[in-house]
C-alpha cells in the first residue's frame, strides 16, 4: 500500500506557501548578494587592476608560503609526578551521579587527562539536560570564590562571620534553609544536625516546578508524600491528563519503560492516550490524542471515576474507559494537575481499577520530588511579618523561579543574615549578603537516594576549577568540623555499604520496606465543564527546562522537538485562536520564521510584547507558555532571552492583545526540507501483525525485464562490503520518542560548535544529527472510504489537519550512503569511501566548494560560514578557556571554509578495533556503539557491524520493517530505518 | 737506503705495534666503562665523594686487584671471612651492603682497568643551544677549493699558451678574451644553447619542488631541550628499555614524555652524571623538589614541570596513536625514530609526512597471525588478493577516515 498521508513540516508548507516551495527548491536560503556586489558602480572605477589582483595574489601566496617555512616551537609538558590512574591519550570513566534538584542520573563520566568530557549512561537512563551538565561544569558564569556583598572575601573570614552572626541571632527568629529537593541522606542528616547547633532551625524543599498535588493527595491516600513508581513497561493502557512524563514530568526514566511496552514484534503494544492543551512531546507519541481545555481536566478525570463506577461518560472518555476496564491492573492513569483534589480522584480512579501494585507501584516511592509550597507560603508570611533571622539558600533561586518572587524580594530586607549557596550569581544570590559558590556535581562527593531502597554515590571527576566549596562541607564548618568525604565514608560502612565496590559501581541497593496507610477517598468530583475564555498553560522545554541550566549554550541552541525552535520562548497559540485573533506567522525572505507580538495581561501581571508561535495541536483557546527564560543573572548566554513565565505558574485565565512589531525566531522548521519526498514509512499495529512489512512500500523502476526495485538497477559497481567489518545504523521510529538527548550527546562527543540565534535564523545550524519532526493529518482517503464520509467532508477535514495532527519524529544524520552523490562531485577528494561502509570526510582536504552538500539528497552536511572558536563573535563555550574544556581531543575543532557532518563517531570506532586487535579479541556487539546510540535510554537507535551475523543490527537490516530513507534513489546508505507503528486498534 | 729502509721498517713495525696495544687496551677501558655505568653509577662516584657507597677515585691503588674481585663478587662471604679491611668498610658505611656481581675474569680485568684510568673529565662550556653539525658545509667547502684549483688552472693553461704564441710570435689573448670566444662558440650553436637551457629547467625545476615539499617537513629537526638529556647514555649505553620512560606507547596514542618522577626512579641515587656532572640532573631535582644533599623531597615545595621542546610534531588534523603501531603492528621504535639509542641528542629521524606514512601501509604486512581480531578477516583477505601479502592498505589503512577525523 502505497502512503499517501501529506507531512508538512509548518503551516505555510502546508498552505502551499509559494516562498516555502521556492526556498525548497534552493539548496541554501540565502543568495550571495553578488549582483549587488559587482553592480557597484565604485569597484569599476577602482584603480587596481586585474595585474594588480594578481600581483597582491603573488605577494600573499608568496608571504603565506614564507611565514609557514618557520615552524613553532611546541613545548610538551610531562606531569612532574604523573598520577598513576591516568594515561596520557586514555580515558578515564568514574561513576557518578548527577541530581541538581530536579534531573536525576546515575551516570559514568568520561574524563581525559582529568577533565570529564562527556556523560554516558550508568543506571538507568539521561536525558539531554543531564548530558549538557558537563559542559555546565566549564561554565565561565560560574561564582569563582566567596562573597560578602558583593565583593570577595576569604572562606575563613566568611566562616568566622556567619557562625558569629547565626550565634547571635535573637532565640525567637527562626533560621531557615530553603533548598530544592534533597534526595542525599548525608545532606539531610547534615542539615538536622545543623539544627541541633543552632536554635530554631527549619529546612524547606521547594520544587520550582511544584507537585504538591499529587505529593499531598498521595499522602493522604497512602500516608506517603512521594511519587508512586510507575511500570510502564507492565501496562496495556495508558491514560494521561496533561502529565508530560516522557519529557519532563516527575522523573526522566520512564522513557525506557514506556517503549519497552511498545515493541510490536512482540504483537502486542501498549495503548496511550493523552489528553492535554499544549502539544507536548508525550503527546506527539501518543496512540490518541485529545484536545483539552485545562479547566476541564478535573471534570473529565471526575467523569472518568463516575465511568469506572457505571456512570455515563463523556463521548471522548468512551473509548478510554472500555480499554481502562478491560485492562484492569494493567493501565495507568496520570495527571499533571497540581490541584489536590483532582489528584485523589486519579489516585481512586487507579484503585478502582486496581493498578496499585501492578502497575503503579506505590510501595516503591520515587523521592525525586518532595517541594512542599505550603511551607513556602508560610516562610513568606513570616519573612514579610520579620519572624525570620537567617535564610540559607541551597541550589534554588526563588528571587526568579518563584510565582510570588516580588513578595520574596521584598521579605529579604527584614531577615538579619542572608546566606546563598550557588552555582551562579543568580538573581537570588545578588541580594544575598554572603554568597558561597558551591561545587559543580562532576567536583562533589555525594550520596542519592532516588527511590526506596535504591542508592547511588558521587564522586569527584575533577578538582574544583574555583574557590568553591560544597554545601555539605559548609554546613560540616557551621557545626566546627570538617572533611565530609570521610563523613560520606563512615555514614555508609556503618551501614555496611562495601564502600569500594559501591563507589566502583557508583550504586547500590538496600532492602528497605514502608509501611503504608492506606485511607478511602476524599476526594470531591468536579461537574464544572470547561472556563470561558483563553487560558493558559506553563511547561517546561526539553533543552532549558527550568532554566537551571539556562546558562549552556548546547542547551540553548537544543531545538524543542516539537515547534524546532531554539534560543527563545514563546506563546504557543492554536492556528484557529491565531486566527481568530488575526496573529500571524510568517516567513522572511531569507525562509526564518517570524511572528506577531502580543501583551499578556492576566490578573497582577502584564507581560508586554511577547512573540507567537502558531502551534498546530494546540488545543483552541488556550496558549502555552515555558519557563526557563527571561534570565537576568545567568550569564552571558542566557540572560535576557525571551521572558520570564514563572510568575504566570498559578495563572489560569489571560488576554492577550496583538501589539505593533514583530519578532525573529531562530526557528530551525524550514530548513533542511526533504523538498516534498515521502521518507516517513508508516503503519498500524494491526496491518503489522497481519504483514510485518505493511506501509513498507518500495519504489519500483520499469526495465526491460519488468518492475524492479531500485537497488537492482545501478550503474554503479558497488564498494566490497563483506570483507570486514560493516558498520550500520538502525533508526526505529516507533521507538524514537523525539527526545533530542542523542543530538546534546553528540554535539558533546563531536565538537560541534555553537553557532548562536542570527546563524540559526540562516539556516546554517552546525549539528549533525537534528530530529525531523513531521505533522500529518488523521484523515486520509482510505479512512474517509471506510467511514463513508462524504468527500466534501473528507476534503474539508484535510484542509485542517493541523487542528490535532499525528507526530513523527525522525532522527537524520549523514546516511554514510555506499553509493555516495557527494563522494561523486567533490572535486578535491575530500569525501570518500571507507571499506567500511562510512562516508568519510576530510577536513584538511576540503575546499569549501559546497558541492557535496548540494548534492546531498538528506542535507545533513554543514558548512563552517565562520571560524567558530576562538572568534569573539561567536563568544559561546569555544571562544573561554574553561569552555574549551569541554571538547573531545580526539575530534578535530573544524575551522572555516570546509564541510562537516556526521561520521559515526568515527574515532570510537577506530579505538574499539584498536583495542581488539591490541588485546587479540573480537568485538562484540554490545561495545559497538556511537554517542548517539549508547546514550538512547528508548535503544531506538541501534549501531553495530553488519557482517557479524550475530549482531542485533544485522538482525535489524533483514527486519520486514527496515527501509532505506528515500530508497528509491538507490544511494544504499547504511543508515537505514524500521517503519514507525501506531496502535490505532 | 738499505739501512734508512730497514730502520724505516723497524719504525712501522714498532708503531704498529705500539698503537695496537693502545687501541687494544683502550678497549678494555672502554668495555670497563660500560661496565662501570650499566652497574656501579647507582650508588657510587668517581671521585672521592661519598654517595650509597664510597668515591671510587683511587681504589685500585688503595687495594690490590684480587681483594677488590673478591669483594665485588660477594662483600657478604668477604665480611664473613673476618677480612679487617672489608669489615671496616662495612662498619664505616652503616652496614648497608653491596650489591654482588658475577663478572667474568675478562671484564673485572676490564672494569678494573677504567677504575684505574678514569677518563679526564671534559669542561662542559655551554649546555645550551647544540647545533647540528652541517654536512653540507665541508662538502662546499671542497668544492670551492676544487673551483679555485680549477681556476687557477685556467690561468695557468692560458698563460703557457700565451707564452707559447709569444714564442711563435702569434697575437697573445687575455684571459677574458679567450673565455669570450670561447663562449661565442659554444653559444652559436643552438643544440648547446637547448641542451643548457633543458637541464637549467630541470634543475630549476627540482630545485623548486624540493623547496615547496621541504615546507613543514623538519626531519633532522633538533632543538635544545631543557635538560641535555642523552638518550645515548639512556637507551644506548645503559640499554634502558624504550618502554620504561615512555611508558604510553604500549596503551595510548601518545608515547609519553616521562614524567619526572619517572626520572626520579633512578635518579635518586645518580646525582652525577659522566657528561655534565651534577649540572643537568640537578635541574630534575629542582621540578620536583629534591634535595641532592640531603637525599630528602623538600615539602611543600612547589613543583616546576619541565618544559620539553616537542621533536615530532604532527599537524592537529592527523590521528596517530603509538600503541596501535607499537602492540597491534609490533613495530620497533627505532624503525620511525631511528637509531635513538646512538643519538646524544634527539632529532627528528623520520620525514612524517603523509606520503612517508603512505609508503610504509603499502609496503608493510599486516601482523594477523595468532591474533584472533583478524581470524575471520584474514580468510577473507586470503581469499580476495589470492595469497598476495596483505599489507596495511588492502585492510583500509590508507583512507582518509582512519587519520583524519
Amino acid at each position: 500500500m502505497d502512503n499517501k498521508k501529506k507531512y508538512w513540516k509548518g503551516l505555510a508548507q502546508l498552505n502551499d506557501d509559494p516562498k516555502i516551495k521556492k526556498l525548497a527548491e534552493n539548496e541554501f536560503s540565502e543568495h550571495l548578494p553578488l549582483d549587488k556586489f559587482l553592480g557597484d558602480k565604485e569597484i569599476s572605477n577602482m584603480s587596481s587592476s586585474r595585474r594588480d589582483f594578481l600581483k597582491f595574489l603573488g605577494f600573499s601566496t608568496a608571504a603565506a608560503t614564507l611565514a609557514s617555512c618557520e615552524a613553532p616551537i611546541i613545548k610538551s609538558i610531562p606531569y612532574v609526578i604523573k598520577p598513576d590512574e591516568i594515561i596520557p591519550g586514555v580515558a578515564n570513566y568514574y561513576a557518578t551521579t548527577i541530581y541538581d534538584g530536579r534531573d536525576y542520573g546515575s551516570v559514568l563520566v568520561k574524563t581525559r587527562e582529568g577533565r570529564p568530557i562527556k556523560i554516558e549512561n550508568n543506571k538507568g537512563c539521561t536525558n539531554a539536560r543531564i548530558q549538557a551538565s558537563v559542559l555546565s561544569l566549564y561554565d565561565s558564569a560560574r561564582l569563582r570564590h566567596p562573597l560578602k556583598k558583593n565583593k570577595k572575601i576569604s572562606w575563613r573570614n566568611l566562616d568566622k562571620e556567619i557562625k558569629l552572626a547565626l550565634k547571635n541571632l535573637d532565640n525567637d527568629k527562626k533560621i531557615v534553609i530553603l533548598s530544592s529537593t534533597l534526595i542525599s541522606p548525608t545532606q539531610k542528616k547534615l542539615i538536622k544536625e545543623f539544627g541541633g547547633e543552632y536554635n530554631n532551625v527549619e529546612h524547606i524543599m521547594i520544587d520550582s516546578i511544584p507537585y504538591d498535588g499529587i505529593l499531598n493527595a498521595n499522602q493522604s491516600t497512602f500516608g506517603i508524600r512521594a511519587l508512586p513508581k510507575y511500570k510502564f513497561d507492565k501496562t496495556n493502557v495508558i491514560v494521561s491528563f496533561g502529565a508530560d512524563f516522557l519529557a519532563n514530568w516527575g522523573s526522566n526514566e520512564y522513557s525506557e519503560d514506556y517503549v519497552k511496552a511498545r515493541n510490536p514484534k512482540s504483537g502486542k503494544m501498549s495503548k496511550h492516550y493523552q489528553l492535554e492543551s499544549n502539544l507536548s512531546l508525550t503527546g506527539s507519541n501518543a496512540d490518541k490524542r485529545i484536545k483539552i481545555k485545562p479547566s476541564e481536566q478535573g471534570y473529565l478525570i471526575s467523569n472518568l471515576l463516575e465511568g469506572i463506577n457505571g456512570g455515563n461518560v463523556d463521548d471522548r472518555l468512551k473509548k478510554i474507559l472500555s480499554d481502562l476496564m478491560s485492562n484492569k491492573g494493567n493501565s495507568i492513569v496520570l495527571s499533571d494537575s497540581n490541584d489536590e483534589n483532582i489528584q485523589l480522584i486519579v489516585n481512586e480512579i487507579n484503585t478502582q481499577l486496581s493498578n496499585y501494585n501492578q502497575s503503579i507501584d506505590i510501595n516503591n516511592p520515587n523521592y525525586l520530588r518532595q517541594g512542599d509550597s505550603s511551607k513556602m507560603k508560610e516562610l513568606l508570611f513570616d519573612m514579610s511579618s520579620g519572624n525570620i533571622g537567617a535564610l540559607i539558600t541551597y541550589n534554588v533561586n526563588p528571587a526568579y523561579s518563584l510565582v510570588q518572587s516580588d513578595k520574596f524580594i521584598e521579605g529579604l530586607s527584614k531577615i538579619e543574615i542572608k546566606i546563598a549557596n550557588s552555582l551562579y550569581h543568580d538573581e537570588t544570590a545578588v541580594l544575598m549578603d554572603y554568597v558561597c559558590p558551591i561545587n559543580h556535581d562532576l567536583e562533589s562527593w555525594g550520596d542519592a537516594n532516588p527511590s526506596l531502597g535504591e542508592y547511588s554515590l558521587k564522586q569527584p571527576t575533577i578538582a574544583p576549577l574555583f574557590d568553591s566549596r560544597q554545601f555539605e562541607e559548609s554546613l560540616l564548618v557551621w557545626t566546627n568540623r570538617s572533611d565530609y568525604y570521610n563523613y560520606l565514608k563512615n555514614f555508609w560502612k556503618n551501614k555496611n555499604v562495601n564502600w569500594d565496590k559501591a563507589l566502583h559501581d557508583g550504586y547500590f541497593n538496600l532492602e528497605e520496606n514502608i509501611t503504608l496507610k492506606t485511607n478511602s477517598f476524599k476526594g470531591k468530583l468536579i461537574s464544572k465543564k470547561a472556563n470561558e475564555g483563553l487560558e493558559l498553560v506553563v511547561y517546561e522545554k526539553i533543552g532549558v527546562g527550568d532554566g537551571t541550566q539556562a546558562n549552556n549554550p548546547w542547551l540553548q541552541e537544543f531545538p524543542d522537538p516539537i515547534t524546532r525552535t531554539c534560543w527563545d520562548n514563546y506563546i504557543t497559540i492554536s492556528p484557529r485562536t491565531a486566527k481568530k485573533l488575526n496573529l500571524k506567522n510568517w516567513n522572511v525572505s531569507n525562509g526564518a520564521l517570524n511572528g506577531d507580538l502580543v501583551d499578556l495581561t492576566a490578573k497582577n501581571i502584564n507581560l508586554k510584547s511577547l512573540p507567537i508561535l502558531i502551534q498546530p495541536g494546540q488545543m483552541e483557546d488556550t496558549i502555552g507558555v515555558a519557563v526557563g527564560y527571561g534570565r537576568t543573572s545567568s550569564g552571558k548566554a542566557a540572560n535576557n532571552l525571551g521572558f520570564n513565565a514563572f510568575p504566570l505558574l498559578d495563572t489560569k485565565l489571560v488576554s492577550i492583545n496583538k501589539v505593533e512589531g514583530e519578532h525573529e525566531f531562530a526557528s530551525i522548521q524550514l530548513h533542511h526540507t526533504m523538498m516534498g519526498r515521502d521518507m516517513v514509512k508508516e503503519t498500524t499495529l494491526s496491518d503489522y501483525i497481519k504483514n510485518p512489512s505493511s506501509g513498507n512500500y518500495r519504489e519500483k523502476y520499469y526495465t526491460y525485464k519488468g518492475k524492479l526495485p531500485s537497488d537492482k538497477v545501478t550503474l554503479y559497481d558497488s564498494h566490497d562490503l563483506e570483507t570486514g567489518h560493516f558498520w550500520n545504523l538502525s533508526i526505529d521510529l516507533t521507538s524514537c520518542i523525539g527526545c533530542g538527548e542523542c543530538v546534546i550527546a553528540c554535539q558533546a562527543e563531536n565538537n560541534i560548535p555553537v553557532v548562536g540565534k542570527e546563524e540559526v535564523r540562516k539556516s546554517r545550524d552546525m549539528h549533525w544529527m537534528r530530529i525531523d519532526r513531521y505533522y500529518s493529518s488523521e484523515m486520509t482517503k482510505e479512512i474517509g472510504k471506510e467511514k463513508d464520509i462524504s468527500a466534501i467532508e473528507m476534503y474539508a477535514d484535510m484542509e485542517v489537519p493541523s487542528d490535532n495532527p499525528e507526530v513523527v519524529f525522525q532522527p537524520v544524520m549523514c546516511q554514510h550512503c555506499n553509493h555516495a552523490p557527494c563522494e561523486n562531485v567533490c572535486p578535491v577528494a575530500a569525501t570518500t569511501h571507507s571499506n567500511e561502509g562510512l562516508n568519510q570526510m576530510t577536513y584538511n582536504r576540503c575546499v569549501g566548494t559546497r558541492y557535496c552538500a548540494n548534492n546531498c539528497p538528506y542535507k545533513v552536511r554543514r558548512f563552517n560560514w565562520f571560524q567558530y572558536s576562538e572568534n569573539d563573535q561567536f563568544d559561546f563555550n569555544m571562544n573561554d578557556d574553561l569552555g574549551k574544556m569541554v571538547l573531545n581531543p580526539d575530534v578535530v575543532v573544524r575551522s572555516r571554509g570546509v564541510i562537516e557532518k556526521c561520521s559515526m563517531c568515527i574515532q570510537k570506532i577506530q579505538e574499539l578495533k584498536l583495542n581488539a586487535k591490541k588485546t587479540g579479541t573480537t568485538i562484540s556487539d554490545e561495545e559497538a556503539q556511537t554517542a548517539c546510540t549508547s546514550i538512547c535510554s528508548t535503544n531506538a537507535l541501534v549501531f553495530g557491524d553488519s557482517n557479524n551475523k550475530n549482531s542485533e543490527v544485522a538482525k535489524l537490516r533483514e527486519d520486514e520493517r527496515a527501509y532505506d530513507l528515500l530508497d528509491h534513489l538507490n544511494v544504499r546508505p547504511s543508515v537505514f530505518y524500521q517503519t514507525k507503528i501506531r496502535n490505532k486498534s | 737506503m738499505t739501512i734508512n729502509f730497514r730502520v724505516y721498517f723497524r719504525f712501522i713495525v714498532l708503531s704498529v705495534f705500539y698503537f695496537a696495544s693502545i687501541f687494544l687496551y683502550a678497549d678494555n677501558v672502554e668495555n670497563g666503562e660500560k661496565i662501570y655505568k650499566q652497574n656501579c653509577t647507582a650508588c657510587h662516584l668517581m671521585t672521592k665523594a661519598r654517595l650509597v657507597g664510597p668515591g671510587l677515585e683511587g681504589v685500585t691503588e688503595k687495594y690490590e686487584k684480587e681483594w677488590l674481585i673478591k669483594w665485588i663478587r660477594n662483600s657478604q662471604a668477604l665480611i664473613a671471612s673476618g677480612d679487617e679491611r672489608a669489615i671496616a668498610i662495612f662498619e664505616e658505611y652503616d652496614k648497608s651492603v653491596m650489591t654482588s656481581f658475577d663478572f667474568s675474569d675478562e671484564e673485572f680485568s676490564d672494569l678494573l682497568a677504567y677504575l684505574a684510568n678514569p677518563p679526564v673529565e671534559e669542561v662542559v662550556v655551554s649546555s645550551g643551544v647544540q647545533t647540528v653539525e652541517n654536512q653540507g658545509m665541508s662538502n662546499s667547502t671542497i668544492l670551492m677549493i676544487i673551483a679555485l684549483v680549477l681556476v687557477t688552472v685556467v690561468f695557468l693553461l692560458v698563460s703557457v699558451k700565451n707564452s707559447l704564441k709569444t714564442a711563435l710570435g702569434k697575437e697573445t689573448e687575455t684571459v677574458s678574451q679567450t673565455l669570450i670566444n670561447k663562449y661565442k662558440l659554444f653559444v652559436s650553436n643552438n643544440i648547446n644553447v637547448l641542451f643548457i637551457s633543458a637541464v637549467g629547467l630541470i634543475v630549476g625545476l627540482k630545485f623548486v619542488y624540493d623547496l615547496l615539499m621541504g615546507v613543514g617537513v623538519t626531519t633532522n629537526y633538533q632543538p635544545a631541550q631543557p635538560i641535555a638529556f642523552s638518550h645515548e647514555i639512556h637507551a644506548g649505553i645503559n640499554g634502558v628499555d624504550c618502554n620504561y620512560c615512555h611508558t604510553s606507547a604500549r596503551h595510548s596514542k601518545h608515547s609519553g614524555i616521562p614524567s619526572a618522577n619517572v626520572c626520579m626512579n633512578c635518579h635518586t641515587y645518580i646525582s652525577e652524571g659522566s657528561k655534565y656532572g651534577t649540572k643537568e640532573i640537578a635541574k630534575i631535582y629542582e621540578a620536583v623538589g629534591f634535595d641532592p644533599d640531603s637525599r630528602q623531597y623538600i615539602e611543600g615545595y612547589e613543583q616546576k614541570p619541565i618544559e620539553w621542546v616537542r621533536i615530532h610534531n604532527l599537524p592537529d588534523h592527523a590521528y596517530f596513536n603509538h600503541s596501535q603501531h607499537v602492540v597491534a603492528g609490533g613495530l620497533e621504535c627505532q624503525e620511525c625514530h631511528g637509531p635513538v639509542e646512538e643519538m646524544e641528542v634527539l632529532y627528528q629521524y623520520s620525514e612524517l609526512t603523509m606520503g612517508w606514512c603512505i609508503e610504509c601501509h603499502r609496503e608493510t604486512e599486516v601482523k594477523m597471525e595468532g591474533n584472533n581480531y583478524y581470524t575471520h578477516l584474514h580468510d577473507q583477505l586470503k581469499e580476495k588478493y589470492k595469497g598476495k601479502p596483505i599489507t596495511v592498505d588492502m585492510i583500509g589503512g590508507i583512507e582518509c577516515g582512519k587519520c583524519h577525523y
